[in-house]
């Protein structure tokens, strides 16, 4: 694979301008990553994901400067003077102001009386946030069960993959639930490690474990293959350690597979985590998330739409951006795989 | 409309009640037929559908229609519904001079559910049940009955001042003290007879036979319900208590009170959950497409939160008066879709004894002192206190829990709000191991007394378990008053409306609870229902044994 151009750079004739020096061969990434390029569609969902990350990242200067109060600020009985005219934040009867277009209440507030611009921006933060670091988690423990299960197997394969297998058995959402309802009343304390029932890392840590077997899987068959490979057994004659063999040969012949995976992990987990924190079971209160802010927003469909609305459609464009953009990385690097995240 | 209608009802509720008795009531302009079936719609789950231990509203309108106690209210709606009448006994209680001794005869021939014949030791059996499940109320039962509280504690295995007679039906009810609303205790519907041999396990996935118009079946928990009539109940022609007109009531829990609300709009459903808030987006469409089948019933209610005063920071008085003074009443009424009169007294309007004074901190529809409580929080050296502020998850209350713990970050705690199911809130917040801070809390009236509203100030009143007194008070001159006002017949309040006053008023210096309103409760119900007829009791709500189907 990291020789197909070079028929084509032999068969171009040669001009005064070539290098005389001979023309080195590109490495896969490098063709990856023109292959990358020249998907458009994919770079610009990749550019969509990108910016609203940088938005969400620029909360705080945006409630700060602009809209002049934070995420969790309550403003029911509070006025606001929009062109001249003085209106209520909450009407006496409940309804919450639309959108003001303005500075203050750019997109309206909810009952309680909150900018929705603030709490979308710190939401989209907080969704984000947890689909990284629930990434992260999956990715390094799915890659160390995986690897461990696929290179020793034996006895070490059969107990991890009936574990694995048991976290699989159970509907992710209902496994998410049953969890995040869980831990959400009395946090996680595990001696060291203790986080509080409303940490964003709760909702991190569980996303991260349910998603361990649709990696760790994968990883485990592709584990399974190279560790029969020439390169392997070379490794071994040679008296290489199982560690050895395992950090700098069976490691970077599955790094293609673990980038492809990124992205849509990160999709699926922004994804689980807007439906876990809808049902009461991800991000507690008063962060806000975009879940959180589409169930707060149900009670006032009818008459106050955009409180569904925005957040549901910032939901909408951040995972399909970083999921086109992860199925071009996916074409890219390996245009013929068979990776697919399957529920 | 709204008023006139209620009125109306009330009215001729009451006429009925004097003149021919209820039976011939709910009469109305509309055609009505018998038979047939409602589906009611709950926000939430009954905290527990076994009579012994339920106290929540979805509870009690399931209950007191399956399982009559001695004593009933009158199936009406308003003041007339207040009334106390005689259920499975034959008259209302004798009472000695002393107050001490209640004498109540079984109406003879009476049957349960099952077929099995009523005794007069199915009584104190029943209370019994009550205590070991730990209802919430027992405190009702084992402060005032004689070995109640003895038998609570477990050094008697049954309460030696009940006597009763199998074979004349007598039941003797000794009481260590003379408490005025005795006749209210033994009319709730957890003293709803249920046979002696009845486990004393909660029973509210198989709720145990009664003597009711109907029997709870197929309960799938947290899901629904079916309510059928009783097949023995006609028969045994107790006076005043409606047979039912409809032959099932299919109940179904649905957590979004928007859906909840649109379905009965729509008539896809019979009910909307009294106990919910309407939806302040769907409340312009009910008033304009359905007001001849909506109405706002005002029954005396407290909304607060409740501040404990055993742990800190609210173990400081300074913190109470703090969150007193900062509370904007005024915001709650907004997320209440305007269904809660602001209030900063813990008695309420239309109970005995509320008083009408100003607030002793701060003001019931006025702006908040935010200085004077930052002030307070400081002068007592509490800025930055961790506050974990307990809610439920449903409409409005999560709303209010969410911005009282804004209130008390803006005066220096650091809050954050535990938001957790509504089914489990009552209990997790009751249980003492759970050490809450503060968090959402209300009260209907179980009776028109105040002595029930204090039984949440009662120090009596703390158990380990479903306890209602979350405050946790335990102030001496509360416990001394209550002792000489709860002593007084409840048809002699009026003289000691003034003592109730001051006690009101002392503990609302002492801040320990923050009252913030009393709420206006929806009457939504569909066109099949005939609204006219469909009793708003003041204490049990929706009274389904009065609807009738339309024509």
């Amino acid at each position: 694979m990291s020789t197909e151009l070079l028929p084509q750079l032999a068969r171009r004739p040669a001009s005064p301008q070539d290098s005389p020096r001979p023309v080195a061969g590109a490495g896969p990434y490098t063709l990856a990553f023109r292959r990358l390029r020249r998907d458009r569609v994919s770079l610009a969902f990749g550019a969509v994901f990108l910016v609203i990350t940088a938005m969400c990242l620029a909360a705080p200067l945006y409630a700060h400067h602009i809209a002049h109060t934070g995420p969790a600020d309550n403003h029911v009985t509070d006025t606001v003077r929009i062109g001249g005219q003085t209106r209520d934040v909450v009407s006496p009867d409940g309804l919450p102001i639309g959108p003001t277009w303005h500075g203050r209440f750019f997109l309206g507030a909810d009952q309680n009386g909150r900018d929705i611009a603030v709490r979308l921006l710190y939401g989209g933060r907080n969704s984000l946030e947890i689909g990284f670091v629930a990434t992260a988690i999956t990715m390094i423990l799915a890659t160390l069960t995986g690897g461990v299960a696929g290179y020793f197997r034996g006895p070490v394969d059969s107990v991890l993959a009936r574990v694995l297998d048991l976290i699989w058995a159970f509907p992710v959402v209902l496994l998410g639930i049953a969890l995040g309802t869980s831990l959400a009343l009395g946090g996680i304390n595990l001696g060291l490690f203790t986080l509080s029932g409303n940490s964003l890392l709760v909702p991190a840590v569980i996303i991260g474990f349910v998603y361990i077997p649709y990696v760790a899987k994968p990883v485990r068959g592709q584990v399974l293959a190279l560790r029969e490979r020439e390169f392997v057994d070379a490794a071994r004659l040679q008296g290489l350690g199982t560690l050895r063999i395992l950090w700098s040969e069976v490691l970077p012949n599955l790094a293609s597979t673990l980038i492809v995976f990124v992205p849509l992990m990160i999709a699926n987990a922004i994804l689980l985590e807007a439906g876990l924190s809808y049902l009461g079971a991800g991000v507690q209160p008063p962060n806000p998330s975009w879940g959180t802010m589409i169930a707060d927003g149900i009670a006032l469909l009818p008459s106050a739409i955009h409180l569904t609305l925005v957040p549901g459609a910032m939901l909408v464009l951040a995972v399909l951006g970083i999921n086109v953009f992860g199925d071009g990385v996916r074409d890219a690097l390996d245009p013929h795989s068979p990776i697919r995240l399957g529920h | 409309m709204r008023r006139k209608a209620t009125t109306t009802t009330g009215v001729a509720a009451i006429a009925c009640l004097a003149a021919v008795g209820i039976a011939a009531c709910g009469s109305s302009a509309a055609s009505t037929k018998e038979g047939g079936t409602a589906t009611v719609l709950m926000g939430t789950a009954p905290d527990f559908l076994d009579p012994q231990e339920g106290y929540t509203t979805q509870a009690a309108e399931a209950d007191w229609i399956s399982y009559t106690p001695l004593l009933t209210y009158a199936h009406a709606s308003g003041q007339g519904g207040t009334k106390l009448i005689p259920g499975l006994a034959q008259d209302l209680p004798q009472v000695s001079k002393d107050g001490k001794t209640y004498t109540v005869t079984l109406r003879k021939g009476l049957v349960y559910s099952d077929g099995k014949a009523v005794k007069a030791s199915d009584f104190p059996a029943t209370i019994e049940r009550a205590i070991k499940l730990n209802w919430g109320g027992k405190s009702f039962f084992t402060n005032y009955i004689v070995g109640a509280s003895a038998y609570d504690t477990g050094k008697s295995s049954s309460i030696s001042g009940i006597t009763t007679d199998d074979t004349t039906g007598q039941i003797t009810i000794h009481l260590t003290q003379p408490y005025g609303a005795f006749d209210n205790v033994i009319a709730f519907p957890a003293a709803g007879l249920v046979p002696a041999s009845t486990p004393k396990t909660n029973l509210s996935n198989n709720p145990p036979p009664g003597v009711g118009p109907y029997m709870i079946t197929n309960v799938s928990p947290n899901r629904g319900w079916t309510m059928v009539k009783n097949p023995h109940f006609a028969s045994l022609g107790i006076p005043n208590i409606p047979n039912g007109h409809l032959d099932t009531i299919k109940v179904n829990i649905t957590s979004n009170t928007q859906s909840e609300a649109q379905q009965v709009l729509e008539d896809q459903a019979d009910a909307f959950d009294p106990g919910d808030t309407l939806p302040a987006s769907l409340l312009p469409q009910i008033q304009s497409k359905a007001s001849g089948r909506f109405s706002r019933e005002t029954i005396p209610s407290t909304f607060y939160f409740f501040l404990n005063t055993r742990t800190a920071p609210f173990n400081n008085p300074k913190a109470r008066q703090a969150v007193n003074y900062a509370l904007d009443r005024r915001a709650f009424v907004r997320l209440a879709s305007g269904f809660l009169k602001p209030e900063c007294y813990f008695l309420p309007d239309g109970i005995t004894g509320h008083p009408t004074g100003n607030c002793p901190y701060g003001s019931k529809d006025g702006a908040p002192d935010l200085a004077k409580a930052q002030q307070l929080v400081k002068q007592a050296g509490l800025e930055g206190t961790p506050v974990t502020v307990w809610g439920q998850t449903r409409a409005p209350r999560k709303q209010y829990v969410e911005y009282y713990t804004s209130v008390l970050n803006k005066i220096g705690f650091k809050a954050t709000p535990k938001i957790i199911s509504d089914s489990v809130y009552f209990p997790t917040i009751g249980n003492a191991k759970t050490g809450a801070q503060t968090g959402f809390a209300d009260w209907l009236q179980d009776f028109p007394n105040p002595s029930d509203f204090y039984l949440l100030m009662n120090a009596k009143s703390i158990q380990p378990v479903n306890n209602e007194n979350f405050s946790n008070v335990n102030d001496p001159h509360v416990q001394s008053e209550l002792a000489k006002l709860n002593a007084v017949p409840a048809t002699k309040l009026d003289s000691v409306k003034g003592e109730w006053q001051s006690l009101d008023q002392y503990t609302a210096k002492q801040a320990y609870q923050a009252v913030y309103g009393s709420e206006e409760l929806p009457k939504f119900l569909s066109t099949r229902i005939d609204f006219g007829s469909a009793v708003f009791h003041p204490l049990y709500l929706n009274d389904w044994s009065t609807w009738q189907l339309t024509g």
